[in-house]
């Protein structure tokens, strides 16, 4: 499945979008068009790498939007950047998510005791590969982390690019431990913290902060790929998510390539970046 | 005869029918300037800072071995940021102050520092010791530009990084403690404040502790700094200070170290006095010790084995030249072009070590 992106507006602006387009060149949502599965057989998913690692601006698929474009997140009137928490820079994975998923937040999971956050099922992908905003890979789950941001259940699925060359060698969760030693201990102390410089405490986790293993998050994925399929079949309440799509033909919000090609048009033009506040090269201490 | 500086055309932005955008550059000029220095804007009523202010020269492709940044004054005369910047940031006291309202009854010594590394990136700049005029450029390791391992957590070097002026870490000096000689090099420094520098970049530093590094046998102290310009620079005074303010960052410096050339197949460093720091004092001492080094190098008093020491300002150095034949080694190097952009080939991989 090959799929490209469609630059909008400037970089590093309110106006910047990412868009979608297939190999057909029709343009498709990234949450609902591209196949949750690159190989159900054997539980490769794909990915869209929303974050690149290294990197602070905070990407997302704006799941409010028709077609989803990815856009840059927005926290009381300025554009978001994750803060550099010590001895952090930016993320430590690429970020992202898997798309024809959904943290319903209707349903109260049983394991975190909260509801789901409303969007896609996050992953964090530890290939060494930093990927661009938009890249859609193919992942090898290997367990999931139980977030509980701001109260509400948050997984953070961990995952290795299939085209990592060593992605061979990581099947389960144990052998990012024996391989990567300190990368989980680090993954939780990245989001245990990651908001406290903006002012909010720190986070919290299900399980102890324990990471579950691969068998336990692909259950965990599969689970949050019924919630969408029930909404994008509005059996669910969308409440205020967009539903369009291109190729879910028995969906009622499936819609023509006429009518997703007339959402990009009335996007900005792409042009230049703006530059990144220096404010963003800050790094925070805390005692551990 | 001087060559022209020729304006850059500004970029033009082509708008194709589908609305995306295409880039064409503009024509490239001999060379690229920058203002790298600013007086350092400390806003006190009683001392008043005189800087010199410097400005670099970019020469060849940016990513390629031929790429260097060569230095000079406002006035255009090229100079060596190894012999030609002075240690010491110059100060000057408000003479109509009265003595007795000031609370340091003497003024705060900064240093210069010349930053080679930005903060967080991983191409090996440096100042080129063995070159006329001491350019910063990449350093070149078995026959390829050099980028320095991600060792995890790290990315890149978790500090602005770069060298003292007018100091020179003598190979044939053996420090006492260590039992090691120097490293040829002048004497490096870490700053920790949270601007991040540009390469050739000029900043005045105060000196807060020092690290006694064995890199590969040879003695490579670690100066630590930070920026006077940074917000957080009057309530830091020792590295005490460091470790209350910037938990954890001290103790991953020495990690950095350690482990840092271990990815490319070389053994962890080693450290002195057990991997301590050392206070501002002592740290001071030894800069001092390596100004007095880089003083007998310039005048021809040490063996200068391979160190190129063309300079235009020191005073009783065989090696004071004249500002135009600093002007023709500049002249020599290839022109700037940046139209071809490369990419550098940075290893993104992280080195669990």
């Amino acid at each position: 499945m090959s799929v490209t992106v469609e630059e909008r507006g400037r970089p590093n602006t309110q106006d910047y979008r990412v868009f979608f387009k297939n190999s057909e060149g029709k343009y498709i949502s990234p949450f609902h068009d591209i196949p949750i599965y690159a190989n159900e057989a054997e539980n490769i998913f794909h990915a869209v790498v929303e974050v690149p690692r290294w990197t602070n601006a905070k990407m997302e698929i704006a799941t409010k939007d028709p077609l989803n474009p990815l856009k840059q997140d927005m926290k009381k009137g300025n554009l978001r950047y994750v803060a550099n928490v010590f001895p952090h820079k930016g993320y430590i994975w690429n970020y992202g998510a898997i798309p024809q998923t959904w943290e319903d937040p209707n349903h109260k999971d049983s394991d975190t005791g909260c509801c789901g956050d409303n969007d896609p099922i996050d992953i964090c992908d530890i290939g060494n590969k930093v990927c661009s905003r938009g890249e859609i890979i193919k992942v090898k789950v290997l367990g999931t982390l139980a977030l509980i941001d701001e109260g509400e259940t948050d997984w953070k699925v961990i995952v290795i690019n299939t085209e990592d060359p060593e992605a061979a060698d990581f099947n389960d969760i144990n052998d990012v431990r024996r391989l990567k030693p300190g990368y989980l201990e680090e993954t939780v102390d990245w989001f245990k913290r990651y908001k406290v410089p903006d002012g909010k405490p720190e986070n919290q986790f299900a399980f102890n902060s324990e990471f579950k293993d691969r068998d336990f998050a692909i259950e965990t994925i599969k689970s949050t790929h019924e919630f969408w399929k029930a909404l994008i079949s509005k059996s669910s309440n969308a409440g205020e998510l967009n539903c369009m799509n291109t190729s879910v033909s028995d969906s009622p919000f499936c819609c023509s390539a006429g009518d997703a090609e007339a959402v990009v048009k009335s996007a900005c033009a792409f042009g230049a970046e703006d530059p990144i506040p220096s404010s963003v090269d800050q790094w925070f201490y805390y005692e551990k | 005869m001087m060559s022209p500086l020729l304006l850059r055309t500004p970029l033009l932005l082509l708008r194709s029918p589908l609305g995306c955008l295409a880039t064409v550059f503009g024509s490239f000029s001999a060379s690229r300037n920058k203002l790298v220095t600013q007086a350092a804007a400390v806003p006190s009523p009683v001392y008043s800072r005189k800087t010199m202010h410097y400005q670099t020269e970019e020469r060849g492709h940016p990513h390629c071995p031929d790429y260097r940044i060569y230095f000079k004054t406002t006035d255009g005369k090229y100079i060596s940021p190894f012999h030609d910047i002075a240690l010491k940031a110059e100060t000057e006291q408000d003479n109509d102050v009265p003595a007795k309202k000031s609370k340091k009854n003497e003024s705060e010594v900064l240093f210069n520092m010349v930053v080679e590394v930005p903060r967080w990136t991983n191409a090996k700049m440096e100042i080129a010791t063995k070159e006329p005029l001491n350019p910063i450029k990449q350093d070149v390791k078995k026959g390829k530009l050099r980028y320095v391992a991600n060792i995890f957590p790290h990315k890149g070097y978790i500090w602005n990084y770069g060298a003292l002026p007018q100091t020179w870490e003598d190979p044939n000096h053996t420090d006492g403690e260590t039992k090691c000689c120097g490293d040829n090099d002048p004497i490096d420094v870490c700053e920790i404040g949270t601007q991040v520098c540009f390469p050739g970049q000029v900043i005045q530093v105060k000196v807060l502790g020092i690290l006694a590094m064995i890199d590969e046998g040879e003695m490579d102290w670690k100066v630590i700094a930070i920026n006077a310009k940074d917000p957080d620079a009057k309530n830091l005074n020792s590295i005490e200070d460091v470790r209350k303010s910037r938990p954890g960052h001290l103790e991953a410096t020495v990690d950095w170290f350690r482990k840092y050339k271990v990815p490319d197949g070389k053994p962890e460093n080693q450290f002195g006095f057990k991997g301590q720091f050392k206070d501002k004092d002592f740290a001071v001492e030894i800069i001092m010790s390596t100004h007095e080094h880089w003083r007998a190098l310039v005048q021809k008093q040490t063996p200068s084995g391979g160190i190129e020491c063309k300079n235009i300002s020191c005073r009783e150095s065989p090696f004071k030249c004249s500002t135009d034949e600093a002007r023709e080694v500049v002249e020599s190097a290839p022109a700037y072009d940046g139209t071809h952009p490369v990419s550098p080939h940075v290893d993104t991989k992280w080195h669990f070590v």
